[in-house]
């Protein structure tokens, strides 16, 4: 069955939202309770799953402040408060803000991202990491190769094209940032460093529940399922970058970000540094490696279009039930796509719908 | 030819990752999104989404990309050179020969415009009058393509343009349906508006709308009769289909049947109109509907348009393999290679040369022709004697962008599999005749 297609879905009614009716006379933080209030049929709820859209006006009622994702015409004496992204809207108690649907990146410090190199320059490479402005990452914040901690000379200045060029992946992290929210980052850890033997993709989505969020680890090791050969030796590394972008690779023993314990120390970082941190040379991987890695993937696609969050918990859940799925249907061919309906039925196994 | 899309940023290890699990061969291409090699991203297909149009549709893949494609019609005046019109009106056979020299032609080479404008087989019709269908050109139809954020003379949309209207144009019997009589035709413009930024490359995309917004498409009944001026139902309800359908409701049982309804779908049976699919070869594996990564290490790519037509028509190109189903005509009308964007990746560099990657080689050794001279001790690798090897020649595991064109052997392997009975042009003109057309 190469081809599938479906009917558009109608979208859902639209809900007359009537937020100016948001009358004071309620007075307390829950504005949703909507007990008999004057003229029910008038009202309809604002609901959280209602999306604003930009420009709309959420409310001109002047007992409201208003949060992030939100603005007030400058100048004009009413009290009106627009939205200034699409979202969902968000209050607490008296503070109005819109979530919005989908964002860039917003950079902190100590955040775990994945970056992808665009241009380098004499002394620091500028780095895509999803958000609004490129993030820079120094020379001098890298870990030089050479076994031991040095001062970077003009020598790597002119090979700077050598640790990383054009395209090529990285996972840092956030080390400062600037006014501006432009972010610096670092590598200097065994565990950053350039990516490979793997697949990267990104997710966007910072509300409504999809995308990846920040969690104690966002980046863990997955035991992969050997179905039938001696390759239960084999794992996955999964890396969730704070910023949407994920990578999936063969697991290598003493490497890579989710190997934070089984690597040297930082004290003994000179000892193995160079090792293979600049290599641009996939390892042999084996087919069944190659195939859950693709299977991690569709269940991490699976639950971004449910609109789940991406975290340890639901992708190691995720991936044993695609696994049980596949298992099932042991005959079909296609049992590594989840996309589609399979998608829905996996992402309704994980909620528990 | 033309480059399939603005350059797409991957890293080495990525591209040789990927080019790693699309080529293997025991367990068939992993693709990084887990579908088979001939599966689709699913679609969502509607029709009839524009009132102001004679036929629209809007095709949307899982991944977001989105096209609209506008068919608007409207009635223009034939040329008619004076000689013809009266050698035309004396005897009715008596422009025939020209039409004919330039048939022969055309048959050959399908790709060329100005021939396939006479591209009409006298033969097979008898009813007068056919002789003035022969007066067919194929600047009735006209096409524009608008993709975000490129210009229209950009390259990749002028591409993309002429590979769809060759597609439409190719067997020449798309503009004879728009024949109204000896002075009139209709003239017809396709709209194809790809709405999201194009997230892979949007040919298939494009094709499938087009295709939908053309079986949507219906012109007015014509009330006056011969050449007199055109005068049609204002009904719209009455309008025909500029593809007569077989019963809608048993389309699918028609099919299989061999007899077929006998009013005018018997006159007309079941013609399509073409459809180009984007097939790409990576190592010996044929894969379908590429997105942008798994184009991105492609080691060819090609466009295939295949047409459906009357059962009796015999094939047009030498090198096409006629598809003798009975369920369907497949005809192939031209195959396009398309440059993929693997020829401009930058090249992964081997760990035995690479100045940064010093150390201890683990278990990136290079592959059998230089593992006999490959040391242990990879120290100083930048003088090492492998570093010319690994210039040439191919290290595991690392990417070096496909040089060559697309071999005749898999040029002509995944022409066939478009082809093939109960192939992937037949699920995929299956899969669009059940969409609703409204």
């Amino acid at each position: 069955m190469p081809i599938t297609i479906l009917q558009p879905s109608l979208a859902p009614p639209a809900k007359l939202r009537d937020a100016d009716s948001d009358s004071d006379s309620e007075g307390g933080a829950d504005l949703e309770g909507d007990i008999a209030m004057g003229r029910p049929a008038k009202r309809a709820r604002t609901q959280d799953s209602s999306i604003m859209t930009p420009g709309e006006i959420i409310t001109d009622d002047p007992q409201w402040m208003r949060g992030h994702g939100t603005y007030v015409i400058p100048g004009a004496s009413s009290n009106t408060i627009l939205s200034s992204v699409a979202g969902t809207l968000a209050k607490t108690n008296k503070l109005l803000s819109v979530r919005p649907l989908r964002a860039r990146y917003t950079p902190e410090i100590g955040d775990l991202v994945v970056g992808r190199i665009v241009e380098v320059q004499a002394k620091r490479w500028r780095v895509d990491v999803g958000g609004t402005l490129l993030a820079q990452l120094p020379l001098s914040a890298i870990n030089l190769p050479g076994g031991i901690q040095r001062r970077r000379t003009e020598t790597d200045e002119l090979q700077i094209r050598t640790f990383f060029s054009e395209g090529e992946l990285l996972v840092a992290e956030v080390q400062q940032l600037y006014n501006d929210g432009a972010a610096v980052l670092h590598t200097r850890s065994l565990k950053y460093g350039k990516l490979r033997n793997g697949v990267f993709m990104s997710v966007t989505g910072t509300g409504g529940g999809g995308g990846v969020v920040r969690a104690r680890r966002q980046a863990f090791t997955l035991d992969i399922s050997g179905t039938d050969e001696v390759s239960g030796s084999e794992k996955i590394d999964v890396l969730l970058g704070v910023n949407g972008y994920i990578w999936i690779s063969k697991h290598i023993e003493g490497e890579g970000a989710a190997a934070e314990t089984s690597g040297p120390g930082i004290t003994r970082i000179e000892e193995s540094v160079g090792l293979n941190v600049y290599s641009s040379q996939n390892d042999i991987i084996p087919v069944d490696t190659m195939r859950e890695i693709a299977r991690v993937r569709g269940v991490v696609t699976a639950l971004v279009e449910n609109g789940l969050r991406v975290d340890e918990e639901m992708v190691t859940k995720g991936y044993a039930e695609a696994v049980e799925m596949a298992k099932e249907e042991r005959d079909s061919a296609d049992t590594l796509w989840l996309g589609g309906e399979r998608g829905k039925r996996l992402a309704n196994a994980l909620v528990g719908r | 030819m033309s480059s399939t899309s603005q350059h797409l940023l991957l890293s080495p290890a990525e591209l040789a990752y990927l080019h790693g699990s699309l080529s293997l061969i025991t367990p068939g291409p992993i693709r990084p999104d887990g579908r088979s090699p001939t599966q689709f991203r699913p679609l969502t297909a509607e029709t009839g989404i524009l009132p102001g149009t004679n036929g629209s549709a809007r095709i949307c893949f899982a991944d977001g990309t989105e096209a609209v494609v506008g068919v608007k019609a409207e009635v223009e005046k034939t040329p008619v050179p004076p000689y013809e019109f009266v050698a035309s009106t004396e005897g009715r056979k008596g422009h025939s020969s020209a039409p004919k020299k330039s048939s022969r032609k055309s048959k050959k080479t399908t790709t060329e415009d100005e021939e396939i404008s006479m591209d009409v087989d006298e033969d097979d019709e008898e009813a007068a009058g056919v002789n003035e269908k022969a007066r067919v050109s194929p600047d009735w139809v006209e096409l524009s393509v608008e993709i975000p954020g490129l210009r229209d003379d950009d390259s990749g949309t002028v591409f993309l343009t002429s590979m769809l209207t060759e597609a439409l144009l190719a067997d020449g019997e798309f503009v004879k349906k728009l024949w109204i009589n000896r002075r009139f035709h209709w003239k017809l413009y396709l709209d194809i508006i790809l709405i999201s930024p194009p997230l892979s490359y949007p040919l298939p995309l494009l094709s499938l709308t087009t295709h939908l917004a053309l079986l949507a498409t219906r012109l007015p009944r014509l009330k006056s009769e011969a050449d007199e001026d055109p005068m049609f139902d204002d009904d719209w309800a009455a309008a025909t289909f500029l593809y007569p359908r077989q019963d809608t409701t048993s389309a699918k049982a028609s099919n299989k049947s061999p007899k077929q309804p006998s009013a005018a779908a018997a006159a007309a049976p079941a013609s399509r109109p073409p459809i180009t699919l984007l097939v790409m070869a990576v190592g010996d594996n044929i894969i379908f509907d590429p997105s942008k990564e798994e184009l991105a290490v492609a080691d060819s790519a090609v466009a295939v348009s295949v047409a459906e037509g009357p059962s009796s028509e015999t094939e047009p190109e030498s090198e096409s393999i006629p598809a003798t189903s009975t369920k369907r005509n497949l005809h192939l009308l031209s195959v396009r290679t398309i440059d993929p964007p693997s020829r401009l990746t930058p090249p992964g560099v081997p760990n035995s040369v690479n100045a940064a990657a010093w150390g201890t080689m683990t278990a990136a050794t290079p592959t059998t022709t230089t593992a006999a001279t490959a040391p242990a001790n990879e120290s100083g690798a930048a003088k090492h004697p492998d570093a010319r090897v690994t210039e040439t020649e191919d290290v595991v595991g690392v990417w070096k962008a496909p040089r060559g064109g697309a071999k005749f052997g898999m040029l002509g392997a995944m022409v066939a599999k478009v082809l093939e009975r109960g192939g992937v042009a037949e699920e995929v003109l299956d899969g669009l005749e059940g969409v609703d057309l409204t």
